[in-house]
């Protein structure tokens, strides 16, 4: 059996009985114990993984760890103090995040010139289209929050990660309507709220 | 949006954030499902995440 890891917690109390609490140093992460040979890609796997990760927001913000690393303490301990430092500061916090579909996308780049996806997924993210500069600043006053991070995702969409206060969710989901109204021909997608994602990768 | 595209939408948006988001531990070899990689099914997802946005966007 191996655990798949969800994210990185405060308490072993904003885990159990929800999913299993692995300790780490001063912190737990999450899991989903799953058979050596389970597909990772298995439909019901990440639905249930997706929702369980959704319920654990409910109970306490906590660091998102991207899906398909398997619990090891040894390789997470680099990580645990600056994410112990996030998860002090951020408790009350959550991520919102605003997707916006360019309209006039750049060429995307050919998979075929590129050895790796890693490389290919950098030349994507190189190639990102631009957003309308009104729809981007009224986004930007509207959502509010405490930080904001754009980021080009890829040639066909820009996305804005917003850290805001829990109970700020309800407001932040209201200026999206109101962009909505506002700019009816720029396709976007508000969605949150998330755990920290954007906001405890330092490769974004 | 109807309640079919919206709950597609939804889906996309919670795989994408599953699969392309998050901390990622140096070191870790990406895991492979078959012959394809889970660096490329969340590279799915978010295309076929904007496509949706972009298609309910212009229905609405």
């Amino acid at each position: 059996m191996k655990v798949v890891v969800i994210g990185a917690h405060l308490h072993r109390t904003d885990i159990e009985p929800l999913a299993e609490a692995v300790p780490a140093g001063a912190l737990w992460l999450s899991g989903i114990s799953v058979d050596d040979n389970q597909p990772l890609g298995d439909r019901d796997l990440l639905l249930r993984v997706a929702n369980v990760r959704a319920a654990l927001l409910e109970r306490a913000t906590f660091v998102a760890i991207r899906y398909g690393f398997a619990a090891d303490v040894a390789k997470v301990t680099p990580y645990l103090a600056k994410w112990q430092q996030l998860l002090e500061a951020h408790r009350d916090h959550v991520e919102m995040t605003l997707k916006v579909a360019a309209a006039a996308p750049l060429p995307r780049p050919d998979r075929r010139d590129y050895a790796s996806g890693a490389g290919y997924l950098r030349a994507l993210h190189a190639s990102a289209a631009e957003i309308d500069p009104r729809f981007r600043e009224a986004a930007e006053a509207r959502i509010g929050g405490i930080e904001r991070r754009w980021t080009p995702r890829d040639n066909a969409s820009v996305e804005m990660a917003a850290l805001v206060e829990r109970a700020d969710v309800a407001r932040v989901i209201e200026a999206g309507q109101s962009l909505k109204r506002d700019f009816p021909e720029v396709p976007f997608l508000l969605s949150g709220p998330w755990p920290l994602e954007v906001f405890a990768d330092d490769h974004q | 949006m109807n309640d079919q595209s919206a709950e597609d939408l939804s889906l996309l948006e919670t795989l994408d954030h599953l699969l392309d988001r998050g901390v990622v531990i140096s070191g870790e070899a990406v895991i492979s499902i078959g012959d394809v990689d889970l660096l490329y099914l969340g590279l799915n997802i978010v295309l076929a995440n904007v496509d949706a946005i972009v298609r309910t966007a212009r229905r609405t």
